[in-house]
């Protein structure tokens, strides 16, 4: 008898604990949620901790995306995020595959290579008197080029590849295909959960990216989403999501309520995280704790 | 003989090397020549003509400035805290975790406790501002309703590195829970099975067991994560930093970007920047060895 309360006291200071954990990452976010969908005449009742908003009205979200400042870093960050991913899965893969799975005079010095470009960083200056002299500068390529092959992501893939069997590919060869016949016919049809949750991780940084975009980009209308995110909400510049050709009118401009719009700049930051975050959950999360981490 | 040999072979295996090409070709020029650009630190920068030697000139410069002193302080004194309260927290989480017995409401907490490692630090530090504000912040209400005046966390020069272990918390607890979890999934149930019936409780077998059974994962991480002391996280540090704190969370990365990329002083930043990673280094270096010697695992 003692034993079974003893347990379920123990269970239910875990489970609340647990609870706890999960309202404490939820409650701000959903709070910035519910501010941006508030009807603006009543946003002086939200407090910090509401969840739910009072009235519901998209007009943030009207102003927001009818803003040429915001509409077009949207289509500056989707477009680095995807030639840049695109980019990172194609070279990660096809040199995992050749490290893992061929044979070759200089493999044994590529990977020492590979190993000291891991242990030695560059540091912040070079890197950009680099760019600086390549012309990069206010270019996209100045983005997507820096860790277009990620080493810690290579190494990940080449772990990956290590469990697509031999015989199929020795048997690829033996029918006569070539290396990279074998690599996009057979290696990466099989290796699709492993694309996913690198393309994933790769995507993700190009999203988030804003340091290399704030020193990189000097036009603002090649900004990504995030640097114009950081100057609206973190330096507090308003003008930055006003622009200079804002369609709205003085009056309008006075009656703008910045929290409420801060809060939906974030939320439009978020969703496309949030799209892909099942997928993430799938891939990553379940091969990790159900196969256990790989060592 | 031999070399006719070995020409043969790499002539054989050409379109290995042609694929392999891009990815060398990618590190030599994005990493190898930035990394041997660092020798910028014992020169004297030229917009036009070769750069001057001036040997060690700037590191002597750097280790008079009270600027310097400063920053590295704050970048020691900003990672050992993060070492002490942060580091111990996923552990914790994941043996909680580990202890739910419904599927459901262990997936739910799961799927929420990772979520906010996918945002940027310019979203967190967003969520924060608005969470923290003296006036509406969610955690400033739930002080004014215990009674205790609000705090401008944000601006507080008391406060403010604490801001920066609570939201490295929120941020990647839940993510770094995930490899202790996987590793006691490796635990035998037998174990547990064995406890029970000679009568351990659960919290007897969370610390009598679990706990015991992830030490070398717990010695792995925490070896991993001495490598990267000197970081003390860029990116959370640039988006929280204001005027009114930055002397207290000022550390050596956004030393080096202000002096350099900002006053524009290229040479001087990288002596800073080159002393930081020569810690770095060295730090790696000693983890891989104390690793290999305690787990048979080195860093890589």
């Amino acid at each position: 008898m003692r034993l079974i309360k003893n347990i379920s006291v123990t269970r239910l200071i875990i489970y609340s604990l647990l609870l706890l954990c999960s309202i404490s990452v939820l409650v701000p976010i959903l709070n910035l949620l519910a501010v941006s969908l508030t009807d603006p005449l009543r946003s002086q009742e939200m407090s910090g901790l509401d969840i739910i908003p009072k009235g519901f009205s998209l007009i943030n979200y009207e102003i927001l995306l009818s803003n040429p400042m915001i509409l077009r870093s949207l289509f500056n960050s989707v477009f680095i995020t995807v030639v840049g991913t695109s980019l990172n899965l194609l070279l990660t893969s096809m040199s995992a595959y050749i490290l893992v799975k061929t044979k070759f005079p200089g493999r044994k010095l590529i990977m020492v290579f590979l190993i000291i470009i891991m242990v030695f960083e560059p540091g912040m200056i070079p890197e950009y008197l680099l760019v600086r002299d390549l012309g990069l500068i206010d270019t996209y390529w100045a983005l997507i080029l820096y860790k277009t092959v990620n080493i810690f992501y290579l190494f990940i893939m080449m772990r990956f590849f290590e469990d697509v069997p031999d015989s199929i590919i020795e048997a690829a060869r033996i029918d006569g295909a070539g290396y990279f016949k074998t690599y996009y016919r057979i290696v990466l049809p099989l290796s699709v959960p492993a694309l996913v949750t690198m393309g994933l991780f790769y995507g993700v940084y190009h999203w988030n990216e804003y340091f290399r975009a704030t020193i990189y980009l000097n036009s603002q209308e090649m900004w990504p989403l995030q640097v114009v995110l950081r100057q609206f909400v973190v330096e507090r510049d308003n003008s930055a999501i006003l622009g200079a050709e804002t369609l709205l009118s003085y009056d309008q401009i006075a009656s703008l309520d910045y929290s409420a719009l801060q809060a939906g700049t974030i939320i439009i930051a978020i969703v496309p995280l949030l799209i892909i975050y099942p997928f993430v959950l799938k891939y990553y999360t379940n091969s990790t704790l159900e196969g256990g981490v790989k060592d | 003989m031999k070399l006719q040999n070995l020409i043969k072979e790499v002539k054989k295996s050409w379109v290995i090397y042609a694929m392999l090409l891009p990815t060398l070709v990618y590190f030599s020029i994005f990493h190898v020549i930035p990394l041997i650009g660092m020798k910028l630190a014992f020169q004297e920068f030229r917009i036009m003509g070769a750069n001057e030697w001036v040997g060690l000139k700037h590191f002597k410069i750097l280790f008079s400035s009270p600027a310097f002193i400063d920053v590295l302080k704050n970048t020691i004194i900003i990672s050992t805290m993060k070492i002490i309260f942060f580091f111990p927290v996923p552990i914790i989480l994941s043996i909680i975790i580990n202890e739910v017995r419904s599927n459901k409401y262990r997936k739910f907490t799961q799927s929420i406790l990772y979520l906010p490692h996918f945002l940027s630090w310019v979203v967190i530090a967003g969520v924060f501002i608005s969470l923290l504000d003296p006036t509406e912040g969610g955690f400033n209400i739930i002080r004014n309703f215990f009674q205790l005046p609000s705090v401008d966390y944000m601006t507080s020069k008391d406060h403010i590195r604490w801001v920066l272990v609570f939201s490295e918390i929120w941020r990647t607890a839940g993510w770094d829970s995930i490899i202790y979890l996987a590793a006691i999934m490796k635990i035998s149930p037998t174990l547990y099975e064995a406890a029970q019936i000679d009568g351990a409780s659960s919290f007897q077998q969370m610390t009598k067991i679990t706990l015991p059974s992830l030490y070398s994962t717990i010695v792995t991480v925490f070896i991993l994560n001495l490598g990267f002391f000197m970081n003390a996280n860029f990116d959370q540090v640039f988006n929280f930093t204001n005027d009114s704190v930055r002397s207290v969370i000022d550390i050596i990365d956004t030393y080096v970007y202000r002096i350099g990329l900002v006053n524009g002083q290229y040479a001087y930043a990288t002596a800073a920047s080159l002393f930081k990673g020569a810690i770095g280094v060295v730090l790696i270096f000693s983890t891989h060895f104390i690793s290999k010697r305690i787990s048979g695992k080195g860093v890589w």
